[in-house]
């Protein structure tokens, strides 16, 4: 997408690109600079005697991209704090023990580099513990469909926990900068400097607040219509594939009592379940059972063959439930255009990585040529992968039958 | 054959070398000053600390 800004990625080392552990060109990568001022920046800090501890140390926490970390040392509850308080005496022990030695810059230095390190991790861990981040963009190729807009990612509501985090590590960070004030004398002139500057920010402050309570109300409204928006779509997108669905059953089959009673009953059960946001009876647990579900379901409804090989497994989670709804949809088309072809689905799941193919031999269509209120392709299917971080991709010409792929990433191994 | 718990083997060893660097300080074989002593006994409770989250599920 031109002029959007480059996606933020988590932060990575990065094997390919690598001098030694990847460390280097993995944060360069995550910041967006050159990896030769990162490995600059740590040959610098190796010098000054901090600097090769601090890449094993990064080296053993970063995850390798499409990997683990060596030592998963990110945990919760009381291991978390075990484990910091057990890095930071190890850590404490090394500066001791330099500064023993005689291997040490001096103090007005390493003290306040201590505490921004310790702030700096403290951000940078709750920055990293948002929601897996939406890695995709609706590919288009040339016969792709037309993409609805893409809602912004919604930043995570901060636990408190996490505000506590951010305010430790804001306040370390602040605290270095006073010690290093401190210590260089340079203290006195700060507070003249910091006076002046809080003065000018309160007289701007009572000039400008009109505008900018303004404007925090008009983003905080604009972010609410945001979430309603997404809301409407993946309710328009539910009901399109289930009722919508049902009804265009009934009516090809109104000579049928029976099935049409049948009919109604199940989408009752169905309707019911999703209004009360409890799990449908016999629901799947796992996305390769869940896709085989929706392969019988649309195979008893069109009468067309639906073969699907699955490779691997993944969780049913909210994303892998967007999934299979978006493969049914994809299953469902091919069945009703696809000229009574058999429809193949090949789903695969490694390394975090869902990918799902639905293929059929039918006619084809042009996806450029879908009219706009064809919810099905650009709600249930491209709308509804976007919504959830994954993409979709429609390839398909008149006579060369279509497939549909849709591919989640970064997800829990 | 039972696996030996990790915490407690470096509680163990940490504590016999720290043990035994005290021992060599009042033989008079080390002369142990708070400068050296503080870092080892850093270094000794953070590897137990460390162990112990790192072996919490």
């Amino acid at each position: 997408m031109e002029g959007s800004p480059a996606p933020l990625h988590s932060l990575r080392r990065d094997p390919e690109h690598r001098v030694l552990g990847g460390v280097c060109a993995g944060i360069a990568a995550r910041l967006g600079v050159d990896p030769l001022i990162i490995r600059v920046a740590f040959v610098a800090a190796a010098v000054g005697g901090f600097g090769i501890p601090a890449y094993l140390i990064a080296w053993a926490l970063i995850p390798a991209e499409g990997g683990r970390a060596p030592v998963a040392i990110f945990r919760t509850g009381r291991a978390a704090v075990e484990v910091a308080l057990g890095v930071a005496l190890l850590v404490l022990a090394a500066l001791f023990a330099m500064r023993e030695l005689g291997m040490w810059l001096s103090d007005a230095v390493v003290w306040p580099l201590v505490l921004i390190a310790a702030g700096g991790a403290l951000l940078w861990r709750q920055s990293m513990g948002g929601p897996p981040e939406a890695v995709a963009e609706v590919a288009r190729p040339v016969a792709a469909v037309p993409a609805p807009p893409r809602p912004a990612p919604e930043p995570a509501e901060p636990d408190r926990a996490g505000r506590s985090r951010t305010g430790i590590g804001i306040a370390l960070v602040v605290a270095a900068g006073f010690a290093f004030l401190q210590a260089t004398g340079a203290l006195g002139a700060a507070r003249d400097v910091l006076l002046a500057v809080i003065a000018v920010v309160v007289v701007l402050g009572v000039i400008l607040a009109p505008w900018i309570v303004r404007l925090v109300r008009s983003l905080t409204e604009e972010r609410a219509e945001r979430i309603r928006s997404q809301e409407r779509a993946e309710v328009a997108a539910h009901l399109h594939d289930s009722v919508l669905q049902t009804l265009a059953m009934v009516q090809r089959r109104a000579d049928d009592p029976q099935e049409v009673a049948q009919l109604a009953r199940r989408q009752e059960r169905e309707l019911r379940a999703w209004l009360s946001d409890r799990p449908v009876p016999g629901r799947a647990e796992s996305l390769a059972a869940a896709l085989e579900a929706a392969a019988a379901e649309v195979e008893e409804r069109h009468g067309v063959p639906v073969e699907v090989v699955a490779v691997g497994d993944s969780p049913l989670d909210d994303a892998a439930e967007a999934l299979v709804g978006a493969s049914r949809e994809a299953m469902t088309n091919a069945a009703k255009f696809g000229g009574g072809s058999s429809v193949d689905v090949y789903a695969e799941s490694s390394n975090g990585r869902v990918q799902v193919f639905v293929r059929d031999r039918g006619p084809g269509f042009d996806p450029a040529a879908l009219p706009p209120d064809r919810r099905g392709v650009r709600e249930s299917i491209v709308g509804r992968m976007r919504r959830h971080g994954g993409r979709a991709t429609i390839t398909s010409a008149p006579g060369a039958g279509t497939e549909v792929e849709l591919v989640l990433e970064g997800r829990e191994r | 054959m039972r696996r030996p718990d990790p915490v407690a083997l470096v509680a163990g060893l940490g504590i016999a070398a720290l043990g035994a660097l005290l021992l060599l300080d009042n033989e008079g074989t080390l002369h142990l000053r708070f400068g050296a002593l503080a870092p080892i006994t850093f270094a000794v409770v953070g590897a137990i600390l460390l162990a112990s989250g790192l072996s919490r599920r």
